[in-house]
């Protein structure tokens, strides 16, 4: 008995070990490449012979790149969608979890099908619509498509843990004589404090991921956001600056890996709660 | 039966109304007709500009504004695509530009989609500029823009691993073959994309559309000719040796090659003139000649882009943005933006200007084109591009032999004119 | 009919003709307050709407009639948007007309009409979860619905260069698109290799991040095993990184003359330079190595979370019954887990159907095969993509799009159905 336990301790770090080696290679690469001198891929290692600090000041140097009012956009978008995303999502998913109303059955699951539809050819209505409404190369028309997005996932994750809260909490504040907004704020949503969590999350890292209709929306360099930014730097045929980019890939993936970090406690008891409960 | 009813009239009623619906217009088509002889002098014309090359306009516009008392408002764009791709949104939306700048190869299909104006200009104004730039710039018999400049890929060699450039493609080969080992190589090209390979496959025998006296004939497709398989085999050569690298095919070839250039590991590459700055940026001691003559004897036939000043159909002040454009281009002010941006202007009158002729980069550029093909400036010409990528990917990389390949890419050429038609 | 009959006035049918014009049954209801709002927001509807309605369904049935003069497009964008208004429109005068006909019911019932006071608090009470949740459903019918409507329209136009706004208009051509497809063989051919791949990439890829996050979440969660919040602090890692900056970076690394993979991993084990971005099937590999790489943290802070909720007594009970490792790993741990992540699963498969970024990051679709409209590697929505921005072939994206629709949908609603939190819709 010892003796297999034994073997299967040393297994599980081996396997643990083999995968810190997987997954901090690539990662270990991108810093390495930021202070490599030079500009191309093929001429960068892990780690440089002559380590430099010039990408990183090439980026901070609002002269030479526009890097610096990136950060600062992609900050504004991705905190404002995360806050506009956390409020209509709660009211979305507390209706959906606690009141009766038309379309109550299939509204949400209308609408995380209808949200798995690709829309890229729909690029150039969406940039119509925008047109419209005077928000082209505005942050607010950004924001807004990303809200809608956030919409129906984040709702139905929510859903799933406000059912888990049980409704005579609500039931016996309504006999106290609790408004519906006050049931809402004082007592629902305190409860609901790790999914709310989780849902701020995704909200906040889901604008870095895209850079299709950022590129649509955003017309001027100084409005671009990191990732439609950084991935002009490396897409160019010719001339990519692919130190420069991990350079500014470093600087957004430490602070949202340490958010990612500091959130970890939540995904367990938020993303998991309707499973286990039920 | 009550329902049936007023479901029949819900839909009458929907009828009446959608066919009450619609703008009303005095006459149609009144946009279309009456051109003023000189609509009045508007406050500003808009100007979309490359990216980074818009330095020189400042200077320009003002002296423009001084002397037209119109205020230019200019605005740089990326021009391969999002020029293109801007206009088609802005203009419109009644927010585009008047003056736009533009590869010549997209004019047919811009021009197809009615996104330029036709430009009426004097003899005077054309005779200026090199009779094949002009060409470039006319589709369908009528000019749709002004050279603004040339260019065409060279030879680009490090001077601290080549002496001088060599005068034939053999030589150059001998000269691979010695130097390509651990991690260096002699010579690099990016000919598994078509805009490089045509040199060799043109210079060759090979062409894209048959010229019928200056119309190109989409119908007659020459890549898989005697010649375009010749020049496609002379290609596969280059990599199944082992002279050029796996690494630099495909989407990321070409930063690829540059990289490599700029540290130093290769002895010469082709490329495009846009290369020169950044490649002595990196600090590389370039030279820059025209391309070594094939084992034919021929020349290398390259492609040749055109870059063109062009009013957009949605200006409503094409006059004046025509104005723009005479002024723009005129002799001294393009050897302005030649100093300025290092781009080489197609005025016949700078060809002999020491400013020119004394510039390595500019001369290599302007000896090259002697041999250079501009690029077919017809619609059909944007469904060559990715059969003709695909099939010198494959051969490139051994999976098919050339004729087959390039077979495969003609009747998918075809197809591909075919279907949209 | 028959009905009618046993009530002495009529009150609901006077209240529900006069309010063909919205408001006037709800003042001969004596409601002033609302009958005179009810007016005033018709009123209102149409002064502000009325040209987007007019311009916009004329446009719609017809794309334009004068080249240069009308841009289809546009034209096309405003009709959907009158469509919106419209049903909005048509929304807010059903409820008008019902809202007449029981008001006047109640009176022919000789009921007390409510006062204003009363029809706040009722607006409140019955209105409230609406009124919350209008401002994300308006959200989502421009950000999510708009589009749609878009491409379900586009899909059977003619949208392509040749038909191109503003030199040419775009016109209605029904299937013509759809029967392209399947009949001209190109399309047919590259439809179904590129089908075929989607799936097969949907399938391995998912269900190998699903598989690696779980085991490793239950080998970590052994409870000999030391310093499990660093290890479980790297395993999160690869999904703290923006997925697009790895993605790039990997693509770097699978270079084949100089990235790190081939030079220094597999040159390091003897192994010569591997065809990662010219072969497709190497490229396959890698594209979904890569997923994997990216997607099980995901996974396994979700298992681990499950891990930890289970209850200790379980495995006791089982110990005592003399149940191996392996069977309490099959009977206990493996249903409960995969139980209450069944519906993240789902969306993980949805997303690598739709994952557009890696596909596209890491070697744009290719490497090239000959004989097709589609790179080697391209699912149907990079193809998708590909169409619309390289060759302007805007009706058959819009058709494949909706193509692509119908597979995901008719999968997603035969999945979601089976979930959990889609069968509970009773527990009220």
């Amino acid at each position: 008995m010892k003796k297999q336990n034994f073997v299967r301790l040393t297994l599980t770090y081996l396997v643990v070990l083999i995968m810190f080696v997987i997954i901090l290679y690539p990662l270990a690469w991108i810093i390495g490449s930021s202070f490599n001198p030079g500009q191309s891929l093929s001429g960068s290692s892990i780690i440089p012979e002559n380590a430099t600090l010039a990408h990183y000041k090439e980026l901070f140097d609002t002269s030479k790149s526009n890097y610096v009012y990136w950060y600062i956009n992609s900050l504004k978008v991705s905190i404002l969608t995360m806050l506009f995303t956390v409020i209509l999502v709660s009211f979305t998913a507390y209706s959906f979890s606690r009141y009766r109303f038309v379309g109550r059955k299939n509204g949400l699951m209308t609408f995380l099908i209808l949200q798995m539809i690709p829309n890229f050819a729909a690029l150039i209505a969406i940039y119509i619509l925008a047109m419209l409404t005077h928000l082209i190369d505005t942050h607010l028309g950004l924001i807004l498509v990303y809200v809608g997005g956030q919409i129906p996932m984040n709702t139905w994750l929510m859903k799933g843990y406000l059912d888990t809260i049980p409704k005579e909490l609500d039931e016996s504040a309504k006999i106290d004589g609790a408004g519906h907004l006050r049931i809402f704020f004082q007592i629902v949503m305190p409860l609901a404090t790790p999914i709310i969590a989780v849902v701020a999350l995704f909200s906040f890292i889901a604008p870095f991921a895209d850079f299709i209709v950022a590129s649509i929306l955003l017309r001027t360099e100084k409005n671009y956001t990191l990732a439609v930014g950084l991935y002009e730097l490396v897409a160019k045929q010719f001339g990519a600056e692919f130190t420069t980019f991990a350079a500014g890939a470093v600087l957004i993936a430490v602070p949202i890996a340490i958010l990612f970090l500091s959130f970890q406690r939540f995904f367990v008891s938020g993303l998991t709660a309707g499973g286990t409960k039920g | 039966m009550k329902k049936a009813l007023s479901i029949f009239m819900m839909v009458v009623l929907v009828l009446g109304v959608l066919a009450a619906c619609g703008p009303k217009r005095e006459t149609a088509g009144t946009n279309d007709t009456g051109k003023k002889e000189e609509t009045a002098k508007p406050e500003k014309l808009v100007v979309w500009e490359d990216k980074d090359k818009s330095g020189w306009l400042e200077k320009v516009a003002a002296d423009f504004e001084k002397e037209y008392g119109i205020k230019i408002e200019y605005k740089e764009v990326e021009m391969a695509t999002k020029m293109r791709d801007q206009l088609r949104l802005d203009g419109p939306a009644g927010t585009g530009p008047d003056v736009v700048t533009l590869p010549h190869d997209q004019i047919g299909q811009v021009v197809t989609e009615g996104l330029l104006a036709e430009l009426k200009l004097d003899k005077e104004v054309t005779d200026k500029f090199s009779q094949s730039s002009i060409d470039a710039e006319t589709y369908d018999g009528k000019v749709y823009g002004l050279p603004k400049s040339s260019e065409t890929p060279v030879f680009v060699y490090n001077k601290d691993l080549m002496a001088e450039a060599p005068k034939t493609m053999d030589e150059l080969y001998t000269f691979s073959k010695d130097f390509t080992k651990d991690g260096k190589f002699g010579f690099l090209a990016l000919w598994d994309n078509f805009y490089f390979a045509y040199g060799i496959i043109g210079g060759m025998g090979g062409y894209v559309f048959n010229n019928n006296n200056g119309t190109l004939d989409p119908e007659d497709i020459g890549l898989n000719s005697k010649g375009a398989v010749d020049g496609t085999a002379y290609i596969q050569k280059w990599y199944s040796e082992g002279l050029f690298p796996n690494g630099i095919i495909g989407e990321n070839g070409g930063s690829a090659m540059d990289g490599l250039f700029t540290e130093g590991k290769v002895a010469a590459v082709m490329n495009g003139p846009w290369s020169f700055q950044p490649y002595k940026d990196a600090g590389i001691n370039i030279g820059v000649s025209a391309l070594p003559t094939l084992p034919n004897g021929d020349h290398v036939k390259t492609f040749m882009g055109v870059k063109g000043w062009h009013v957009s159909a949605y200006s409503k002040n094409q006059e004046w943005a025509a104005k723009f454009l005479e002024f723009i281009t005129n002799d001294e002010n393009a050897k302005y933006r030649f100093e300025q941006t290092a781009e080489v202007p197609t005025n016949t009158a700078l060809v002999d200007d020491p400013a020119i002729k004394e510039n390595e980069g500019a001369k290599a550029v302007a000896e090259q084109s002697q041999y250079a093909l501009p690029m077919p400036n017809i619609p059909e010409m944007g469904q060559v591009w990715d059969p003709m990528a695909k099939s010198l990917q494959t051969v490139v990389t051994g999976k098919t032999e050339p004729k087959a390949a390039l077979d495969s890419s003609v009747e998918q050429i075809k197809a591909n004119i075919a279907s949209t038609k | 009919m028959s009905k009618d009959l046993s009530y002495a006035t009529s009150h609901r049918k006077k209240a529900l003709i006069l309010s063909i014009i919205p408001g006037l049954g709800q003042l001969y209801n004596k409601q002033f307050l609302k009958g005179a709002s009810f007016l005033i927001m018709s009123a209102a509807f149409f002064y502000v709407f009325y040209d987007l309605l007019n311009i916009g369904l004329w446009g719609l049935v017809t794309l334009g009639e004068i080249p240069f003069t009308d841009h289809s497009i546009f034209l096309l964008v405003y009709g959907i948007l009158a469509l919106i208004v419209l049903v909005f429109g048509i929304g807010f005068y059903l409820f008008n007309l019902r809202d007449a006909y029981k008001v006047g019911l109640s009176r022919d019932n000789h009921e007390p009409i409510s006062t204003v006071k009363e029809q706040y608090r009722n607006l409140i009470d019955n209105g409230f979860p609406y009124l919350i949740m209008s401002p994300g459903f308006l959200l989502l019918v421009f950000v999510v619905v708009f589009p749609i409507l878009f491409v379900l329209l586009l899909a059977f136009t003619n949208y392509d260069l040749y038909h191109s706004p503003p030199a040419k208009l775009v016109d209605w051509v029904l299937f013509k698109n759809f029967v392209d497809i399947f009949k001209v063989d190109m399309w047919r051919q590259t439809f179904f290799s590129v089908l075929s791949w989607t799936l097969v990439w949907t399938f391995v890829a998912t269900t190998f991040q699903v598989a690696l996050g779980i085991f490793l979440a239950i080998i970590v969660n052994q409870k000999e095993i030391k310093g499990k919040a660093i290890i479980r602090t790297v395993f999160i890692l690869p999904w703290a990184v923006p997925a697009f900056v790895s993605i790039l970076v990997f693509a770097g690394m699978f270079n084949e003359s100089f990235g790190a993979i081939n030079r220094d991993i597999l040159g390091f084990l003897g192994i010569e330079g591997l065809p990662w971005m010219t072969e497709p099937i190497f490229t396959r590999i890698a594209l979904i190595f890569m997923q994997t790489w990216l997607g099980f943290p995901f996974i396994f802070a979700m298992t681990t979370g499950v891990l930890q909720s289970i209850s200790q007594d379980l495995y006791e009970a089982a110990t005592v019954d003399g149940a191996s490792n392996f069977q309490k790993f099959k009977n206990i741990t493996l249903p409960l887990v995969l139980y209450a992540i069944a519906p993240v699963l789902i969306t993980q498969y949805t997303f690598n159907f739709n994952n557009f970024n890696i596909i596209y990051l890491f070697n744009g679709g290719g490497p090239a095969i000959t004989g097709q409209n589609a790179g080697g590697t391209d699912i149907i929505i990079s193809w998708i993509y590909r169409l619309t921005m390289t060759s302007a072939q805007y009706s058959k994206a819009a058709t494949l799009t909706m193509l692509l629709s119908i597979i995901v949908i008719t999968v997603a609603i035969w999945q979601f159905r089976r979930t959990k939190s889609f069968q509970e819709e009773d527990m009220m």
